[in-house]
């Protein structure tokens, strides 16, 4: 999801479609706390895609809609509360003293409804707020929990995919825990590619099925990328490993030649 | 990584330095704000304007997901009931009204299109907080150059995008719906997302 610094355009707007996984969420927002250009970024990306929403064409409101709403409006007017605390000391003084009393109960008990009221709405926005974090912590130890398992794993197979002999050579490291279909993936030294390719990862099934795109990916200044956790799916015996140089979009098949291979290990 | 003019998130694409910014003008967003203080105050006859200025609006969205006439109504009732209930969500900096609610009346919809539970209260969209498109004149231009760049986007472009935005799947929803590669959705969407800006920009 992230290139290892930012997050990629096309994630951000899944988040701002409210499309993203619990867990990409959470993890967007943590990110968001520590990079104000990738929150700039959401912020004016979310703009853009209100200006989507916008450009809807326009029909006209059902018929009797607009009645329907006053009705409903009418029907349920607003309780405003501090309207009428207000409004109170503007009202006629009245003679009697025991004519006061009640008056003076009612505003005090009104009174004490706003303030319970705001109080009440100060501690839900808090209840809520320290949800979201704990369901956020939640996310990211889940993740970082998944991460460390596929690492640790006795049965995760360590991959070295190595090129010929260009110097600086290209190198990537692949760790692939088949039960779960869990697979972390660090290149360096990759060389720079023109704007209409990508780099793609495959997974070589080995019951001889057709290859499964792993993720794309471009290395950054350095030379360096990597690939955490792609969607994979769960049980597939790898054979080997491989990076393909493919059109800016990925392919569905891997297209000669072979950058980098690496053949995987017995569990 | 920034500096990577391969990595799709490179400044020049990001415009940090070339904000998207619009005029802010005391034209029609003034007037909402002077209307959902109405409102505030129990004003029935402002509640009423603020639905003749933005209801096609809400309606059409939420048509536009829904494309059902009746549920789109529904979704139009509830965003701007929420608005009588509660104008002072939409009174804090939330940039223009029209569009805050075309977002939320997007989001309401596409809520019911799953038919989940409200993703986001109100209060949980973020929008506009930098970027404003206030007055009339100006927004209508930006909305005629996002519906020129979605005519002439490539169709695979233009169909993920739309399955995104309103039919609300996510990249992998939208890969297992068209059978395209996982990469290739997001290729598509982030090349669909950089050709509006680059309309909007112009």
């Amino acid at each position: 999801m992230t290139d290892g610094t930012h997050i990629a355009l096309e994630d951000l707007a899944q988040f701002a479609m409210h499309s993203a996984s619990e867990q990409e969420a959470a993890a967007i927002e943590a990110h968001f706390e520590q990079c104000p250009l990738c929150r700039a970024e959401f912020e004016k990306l979310s703009t853009e895609l209100a200006m989507v929403a916008m450009s809807v064409d326009q029909h006209p409101l059902p018929a009797g809609a607009r009645e329907r709403f006053i009705d409903r409006i009418k029907a349920a007017p607003k309780t405003n509360s501090q309207s009428s605390v207000l409004a109170m000391p503007q009202q006629k003084e009245r003679a009697a003293f025991t004519a006061w009393i009640p008056w003076a109960l009612a505003a005090a008990l009104a009174l004490l409804a706003v303030t319970m009221g705001v109080r009440i709405n100060s501690l839900n926005r808090e209840m809520r707020n320290q949800s979201r974090q704990i369901a956020e912590f939640a996310a990211t130890e889940s993740r970082a929990q998944q991460v460390l398992d596929v690492l640790t794993a006795r049965e995760s197979q360590h991959i070295v995919l190595t090129a010929g002999k260009a110097a600086p050579v290209p190198t990537a490291r692949a760790v692939y825990l088949p039960s779960r279909g869990g697979l972390i993936f660090q290149a360096s030294n990759m060389g720079p590619l023109p704007e209409s390719k990508t780099y793609e990862l495959w997974v070589i099934p080995a019951d001889g099925s057709a290859p499964i795109p792993a993720g794309l990916f471009r290395p950054d200044a350095s030379g360096s990328a990597s690939i955490v956790l792609p969607p994979l799916p769960p049980g597939v015996a790898a054979k080997a490993f491989g990076v393909t140089i493919e059109r800016a979009e990925g392919s569905s098949t891997p297209t000669a030649p072979i950058i980098l291979a690496g053949a995987a290990s017995a569990s | 990584m920034t500096d990577n003019p391969l990595n799709p998130m490179a400044a020049v694409n990001r415009s940090f330095d070339k904000p998207q910014e619009f005029s802010v003008a005391k034209g029609e967003g003034h007037e909402d704000e002077v209307l959902l203080r109405r409102v505030s105050n129990g004003d029935q006859q402002a509640m009423a304007e603020i639905f003749d200025r933005h209801g096609r609006l809400v309606y059409s969205v939420a048509l536009r997901v829904l494309g059902d006439t009746g549920h789109a109504e529904d979704v139009l009732q509830e965003v701007f009931f929420k608005v009588w209930r509660e104008p002072q969500t939409f009174l804090k900096d939330r940039g223009p009204l029209a569009a805050w609610l075309a977002v939320v009346a997007r989001n309401r919809a596409i809520d019911a299109l799953r038919r989940r539970k409200p993703s986001d209260s109100v209060e949980d969209v973020v929008l506009i907080s930098r970027t404003n498109i206030a007055t009339e004149v100006e927004r209508d231009t930006l909305i005629d150059k996002i519906r020129g760049a979605m005519k002439v986007l490539p169709p695979e472009q233009k169909l993920s995008m739309e399955l995104a935005y309103f039919e609300g799947l996510s990249h992998s929803e939208i890969a297992a719906k068209t059978g395209d590669p996982l990469g290739t959705v997001k290729t598509r969407i982030r090349s669909a997302l950089l050709s509006l800006r680059k309309a909007l920009e112009a």
